[in-house]
C-alpha cells in the first residue's frame, strides 16, 4: 500500500469506453460487474421505452398468467404486466440505494477528513464515537426507524445514508493518516496551502481509488438493505413497485405456484448485489496488485 | 492489556448509551406521540391528553428521558398495548426460539465451511477450487429472503416435504422439521463467508513445508487434512465468529420474517408493522445490546488469544 499514487491510478483507463476488450482482459471482474449493473440500469430506465405498458393498469381477465409471448414475465395477482412492474421497480430499488450511498459517502468523507486532520486527542474522540456507532446493528435500527418515519423515497434515502456512513468514515480517516505525513503534502503546506485545500485536492485525489472500492460495496449493501426493508413492507410502499416489494408480494402468493413472481425480482436483486460486489472485488484485486 | 480492555469497554458503554438515547428520542418523535399508537389514530384530543397525563407523557422530555433510563436499568421494558402483555414476558417466549435458529445455523455453517474450506484449499488452483470460489461469491450475495422463499417454493409447495413456516407442535421432531428450512437459509450466507475465510487459510497451510514433509512421509491425504491443515487453519476461529455475528443476527431477523418463525426478529418485524412502539423499542434495545456484547466478547477473546500467541 506504500506504492506511489501512480500505480493506484492504474485501474482508471478501465473506466474509459474505447478499450473494452483490453479492459476485460486486464480486469474481467470489474468489466463484467459494470456491464451487468449498467444493463440493470438500462432495463429500469430505458426498458419502458421499448415496452411501454403501464405497471399499474389492472387486467381482471388476465390474473396469474405464466410468462408467454403476450406477457413476457407473466402477470401478477391483479393482472398487471410483471415485466413493466419489474422495469419500474428497478428505479427506486437502484436509485434510492445509489443516492443513499452518495450521501453516506459524503458524510463519511467529511467525518473521516475531520477526524484525520484533527489534533491527536480530538481524532481519538472522533474514533471512539465512530467505534460506538459501528457496533450498532444497522438493519435493526433501520427497521426501527422505518416504523416511525413516513416511508417515501426521500426519507428512505436519508435513512440509508445516515445509517451507513461509519464504515466509509473509518477508511477515509485511515487514508488521511497514511498520507498526511507524506513529503508532497508537507511541501504543499510549505507553499502555504490551507487544510481545506489539501483535503479537497491532494488527499481526496490520493484516496480516491480506495474510497471508490468501498463505495461500490456500500451500494451493494444498500441495495440489499432496501430490498430487505421493502420485502418486509417497510421500504418502498405498494402500489409503487420495487424489487424487494415485488418479491414480498410474490412470496405471499407462493402458494398459487406463481414461480415467476418470486424468481424474477429475487434474481434481479441478486444480480444487482452481485454485479456491484464484482466491481468492488475486481478493483480491490487491482489495488492490492493481485 | 488492561488499558486495551478498558478502552474497548468504554466503546461498548458509549454504544449502549447511544442506542438507548436514539431509541428514546425517535419514539418521542413519532407523529402525535405514543398516545395515538395506543388509542388509535381516531382518538379524540381529550382522550389523548388524559392518557398523556396518566402515563407521564406530558412531562418535560428530559424528565421522561431520566425515567426511561431508570426503568431500563430496573429491567422494566414497558407494556405492549397491542398484544396486551408485559414486554419482558413476551421476550422470554421468543428469545429461545431465536437462539435455537441462530445457534443451529451457526453450527451448520461451521461444519459446512470446514469441509468446503479444506476442499478449496486442497484444490486451490484447480477447477474445483474455482467453482467453490464462484459459488461463495454468489451465495454470499444471495439475500436470505430470496433463498428462503425459493426453499419454501421447492420443498413446501412443490414437494410438500417440509412445513413452510411456523414452529409446529411441541416435541422435538416437529420443531426440527420446522427449523430445517430456516436453518438452511440462514446458514447459507454465513457458510459462504466462513468457508471463504477458511479456504484462504487452508490454502496457505497447504503451501507450507510441513505438508510436503508429511506427504513425503507417506501420510494419507485424509490424515494430512484432518491432523495438520485443519488444526492450523482453524486458529483464527474466534475472529471469524465475531465477524459473522452481525450477519447472523441480521440474517436471523429476515429469515424469521420469511418463515413466519416467531422469534425476536419476527417480533421486531411485526411490532414495526403494527407500530407497537413499546415492543418495538424493547426488541431494538435487546438485539442492539446482544450485538454490542457479542462484538465486545469476540474482540476481548481475540486480543487475549492474540497476546497468548505473541508470547508463545
Amino acid at each position: 500500500m506504500s506504492e506511489p499514487a501512480r500505480s493506484r491510478w492504474g485501474f482508471l483507463p478501465l473506466l474509459r469506453w474505447g478499450a473494452f476488450g483490453r479492459s476485460w482482459r486486464a480486469a474481467p471482474l470489474v468489466v463484467t460487474g459494470l456491464t451487468l449493473f449498467l444493463g440493470l440500469l438500462a432495463f429500469s430506465w430505458l426498458g419502458p421505452l421499448v415496452y411501454p405498458r403501464s405497471p399499474y393498469t389492472i387486467h381482471p381477465h388476465a390474473l396469474f398468467r405464466a410468462p408467454s409471448v403476450r406477457h413476457p414475465l407473466g402477470t401478477d395477482d391483479l393482472g398487471r404486466s410483471f415485466l413493466a412492474r419489474m422495469m419500474y421497480g428497478g428505479r427506486p430499488s437502484l436509485g434510492v440505494a445509489i443516492v443513499g450511498s452518495i450521501l453516506a459517502l459524503l458524510i463519511g468523507l467529511a467525518y473521516g477528513m475531520a477526524s484525520g486532520l484533527s489534533p491527536v486527542w480530538l481524532d481519538r474522540v472522533f474514533m471512539r464515537i465512530l467505534d460506538a456507532i459501528l457496533a450498532l446493528p444497522t438493519l435493526v435500527l433501520m427497521i426501527f426507524f422505518a416504523a416511525i418515519v413516513p416511508l417515501r423515497p426521500l426519507s428512505l434515502i436519508l435513512l440509508l445514508g445516515l445509517l451507513s456512513w461509519p464504515g466509509l468514515a473509518r477508511i477515509v480517516r485511515n487514508e488521511v493518516l497514511a498520507y498526511k505525513g507524506r513529503d508532497y503534502i508537507l511541501a504543499a503546506r510549505q507553499y502555504g496551502a490551507g487544510t481545506g485545500y489539501l483535503a479537497r485536492t491532494h488527499l481526496l485525489r490520493s484516496m480516491f481509488p480506495v474510497v471508490i472500492v468501498n463505495a461500490t460495496f456500500t451500494v451493494a449493501d444498500l441495495i440489499l438493505t432496501l430490498a430487505g426493508l421493502s420485502f418486509l413492507g417497510l421500504g418502498i410502499q405498494p402500489p409503487e413497485p420495487s424489487w424487494g416489494g415485488l418479491l414480498g408480494n410474490g412470496s405471499n402468493l407462493a402458494i398459487t405456484g406463481s414461480w415467476w413472481l418470486i424468481f424474477f425480482p429475487g434474481f434481479a436483486i441478486l444480480l444487482a448485489i452481485l454485479s456491484m460486489n464484482l466491481v468492488g472485488q475486481g478493483l480491490l484485486n487491482r489495488l492490492e496488485g493481485r | 492489556m488492561w488499558a486495551m480492555i478498558m478502552r474497548r469497554l468504554s466503546v461498548s458503554v458509549i454504544s449502549l448509551a447511544l442506542l438507548v438515547t436514539l431509541v428514546f428520542f425517535m419514539i418521542h418523535a413519532t407523529p402525535g406521540g405514543p398516545a395515538y399508537s395506543i388509542l388509535g389514530s381516531h382518538a379524540s384530543p381529550e382522550a389523548v391528553a388524559a392518557l398523556n397525563r396518566q402515563m407521564g407523557l406530558d412531562r418535560p422530555l428530559l424528565d421522561q428521558y431520566g425515567i426511561w433510563w431508570d426503568h431500563l436499568l430496573e429491567g422494566r421494558l414497558g407494556y405492549s398495548y397491542i398484544q396486551h402483555v408485559g414486554v419482558s414476558r413476551l421476550i422470554g417466549v421468543y428469545l429461545d426460539r431465536t437462539l435455537a435458529l441462530d445457534l443451529g445455523a451457526l453450527a451448520l455453517a461451521i461444519l459446512v465451511s470446514l469441509v468446503v474450506g479444506l476442499l478449496q484449499g486442497y484444490w486451490a488452483d484447480r477447477l474445483g477450487g474455482r467453482i467453490i470460489g464462484f459459488l461463495q461469491i454468489v451465495f454470499y450475495a444471495m439475500p436470505v429472503f430470496f433463498t428462503g422463499i425459493l426453499l419454501i417454493y421447492v420443498f413446501s409447495i412443490r414437494l410438500d416435504w417440509l412445513p413452510p413456516g411456523g414452529v409446529g407442535h411441541p416435541g422435538w421432531v416437529g420443531r426440527l422439521r420446522h427449523l430445517t428450512l430456516p436453518v438452511l437459509t440462514l446458514a447459507l450466507p454465513v457458510s459462504a463467508g466462513f468457508s471463504r475465510y477458511f479456504g484462504h487459510q487452508a490454502r496457505e497451510e497447504y503451501r507450507q513445508d510441513y505438508v510436503r514433509t508429511a506427504r513425503a512421509r507417506g501420510l494419507s491425504e485424509w490424515r494430512i487434512a484432518t491432523r495438520h491443515v485443519l488444526r492450523n487453519a482453524v486458529r483464527p476461529f474466534v475472529t471469524l465468529v465475531g465477524m459473522m455475528i452481525p450477519v447472523l443476527f441480521v440474517g436471523g431477523v429476515l429469515t424469521e420474517s420469511v418463515f413466519n418463525y416467531p422469534g425476536l426478529g419476527w417480533l421486531l418485524w411485526r411490532s414495526a408493522l403494527d407500530q407497537d412502539y413499546p415492543t418495538l423499542s424493547a426488541i431494538t434495545l435487546l438485539i442492539g445490546v446482544l450485538t454490542i456484547l457479542g462484538n465486545l466478547v469476540a474482540d476481548l477473546l481475540n486480543s487475549i488469544l492474540d497476546v497468548r500467541v505473541r508470547y508463545e
